[in-house]
């Protein structure tokens, strides 16, 4: 494949940008804090596959792209590298997390309880027609319980290691430093565990759902069922210049955990986390983590796979640069077919044996 | 870079101020990254005009990359990176630090002026803004957690 300069088209290019934008209209404030609050959900996808959590700068890639994921993903990757690295936060630990929701589907007795939290699962899935007809929907309010849940709910899969029924490999302590980073480093094969959950915390989550599923249909080696789900906030846990540890704020994560019985007849565990609230993706991932182990080279559920085809920005843009000029590519390939059509290929004039 | 602290569990949800007792560092810092910012700001301008000549050692956004442990192998993986306002301050033989989630670089600001004046002593109005704001995020966390109980499963099995 070869790329030659070409010249031209630069009134084109400006007037096909303003054309796209001129769709788009005036981006004010007020515009980028609507979206902010109207689109939790949406705003918590963009900042996980970004990588970046700023709900206001995610509402304002989303704004400016006209809600193109992929335009707002790549708008925020690339402000991020304006920004200087301060410091590595303390690890997120799953039992300090204050959790919203909180559920097993594999366990029904798990110790600190089911807690739906915020959720859909069970909801009637009705369009509110009324609303286009001027019938405001307003949501019937929570009725509060009479004392609140505990903040903090225990590991679901600390139990069931401390029960024996899933492997509890020993760990080493690693400093915040030293913990494998795929901003600074590529990501290589076999992959540090470290980049695998790195990556698929960044992985967009359509092609994560394509892949999961593809294993869950039974193109894997096991089978998930979520053994802990969670939404919640996570301390970003920073240091004092005098040493002292304290919490800068919270942000939105969420986290599953998925099993299956495996052939040491102990049950096997899949992880998967991400910046914001994203049940869909989190599950997938943990799915492929569940079934990377011994996968076949070239499936989708092996790491190389899933990894490279997850990441949305070499992935969009892989897919959207075949709309550049290919020309010259192309032309060899018309003038090769030409020739092949030119000239009679000799077998042609071979009488076929009967 | 990091030295070795025993990691000990802030008492972030679940706290029983001492009126009688200045609030630890920690716990300080966390009211106040946490502290609604308007009121946050009143509080610094009038705690500034104590700490005489202040200078800026940092004013700035920046990005702090957060780690979370995997529970299936326990190992330390980067979530992704969180946007911070940071500020540093040096004044009156003292320094002060901010760093909020977001950002709100005025916020930060007028966080590392309260722990400025706060470390040369919690005055009586640093510690009456600390309990109110401390009682209001714990009032505010205790809401949402009892409309979080209320979707806990009585499950029942037949």
């Amino acid at each position: 494949m070869a790329y030659v300069a070409t010249r031209g088209g630069e009134r084109a290019i400006d007037q096909s940008e303003r054309l796209y934008r001129a769709e788009l209209g005036r981006i004010d404030a007020a515009r980028v804090a609507e979206i902010r609050h109207a689109l939790p959900m949406l705003i918590d996808r963009v900042m996980g596959e970004a990588s970046l959590y700023e709900p206001d700068l995610a509402a304002l890639a989303l704004a400016q792209a006209g809600g193109d994921l992929y335009e707002a993903v790549l708008l925020l990757r690339a402000w991020r590298t304006t920004q200087p690295r301060l410091t590595i936060a303390e690890p997120v630990l799953q039992e300090q997390l204050f959790t919203l929701r909180r559920i097993s589907a594999a366990f029904k007795d798990i110790p600190g309880g089911q807690i739906l939290g915020p959720s859909l699962d069970y909801a009637h899935r009705l369009l509110a027609t009324g609303v286009l007809q001027g019938r405001p929907y307003v949501p019937a309010p929570v009725e509060p319980a009479a004392t609140p849940a505990p903040a903090r709910q225990p590991s679901l899969a600390a139990w069931q290691k401390a029960q024996g029924l899933v492997a509890d490999p020993a760990r080493a302590d690693v400093a915040p430093d030293d913990i494998p980073d795929l901003t600074r480093e590529p990501l290589l094969f076999p992959a540090a565990r470290a980049h695998t959950l790195q990556s698929l915390a960044r992985a967009d989550t359509g092609g994560m759902l394509a892949l999961g599923y593809s294993a869950m249909r039974g193109y894997g080696n096991a089978h998930p069922t979520v053994n802990e789900l969670r939404l919640a906030e996570a301390d970003v846990r920073v240091r004092h210049p005098r040493g002292t540890v304290f919490s800068a704020g919270r942000v939105k994560v969420s986290q599953a955990e998925v099993t299956s019985k495996g052939k040491s007849g102990l049950l096997e565990l899949g992880f998967c986390a991400t910046l914001g609230w994203n049940e869909v993706k989190v599950i997938s991932g943990a799915t492929l983590d569940l079934n990377a182990p011994g996968a076949a080279k070239g499936s989708p559920v092996e790491e190389e796979f899933f990894l490279y085809h997850t990441e949305p920005v070499e992935a969009s843009g892989f897919c959207i640069h075949f709309k550049l000029p290919h020309y010259v590519t192309f032309q060899s390939s018309l003038d090769a077919l030409r020739g092949a059509k030119a000239a009679p290929a000799p077998h042609e004039l071979e009488k076929v044996p009967a | 870079m990091r030295a070795k602290l025993p990691r000990k569990v802030p008492p972030v949800f679940d706290q029983a101020d001492d009126p009688a007792h200045p609030f630890d560092h920690a716990r300080l810092l966390d009211v106040l990254a946490r502290a609604d910012a308007d009121r946050l700001a009143t509080l610094a301008e009038e705690v500034l005009t104590g700490l005489g000549p202040v200078e800026v050692v940092q004013s700035r956004t920046g990005l702090v990359m957060l780690p979370m442990r995997d529970t299936v192998q326990g190992t330390d993986f980067h979530l992704g990176e969180v946007l911070v306002a940071e500020a540093h301050i040096r004044a009156a033989g003292t320094e002060g630090y901010g760093m909020v989630v977001g950002r709100d670089l005025n916020r930060a600001m007028a966080m590392a002026v309260v722990d400025a004046a706060a470390s040369l002593g919690q005055t009586p109005e640093i510690r009456a803004f600390l309990l109110r704001e401390a009682s209001i995020q714990t009032a505010t966390d205790t809401d949402r957690l009892r409309e979080v109980e209320a979707t806990r499963v009585d499950m029942e099995t037949f």
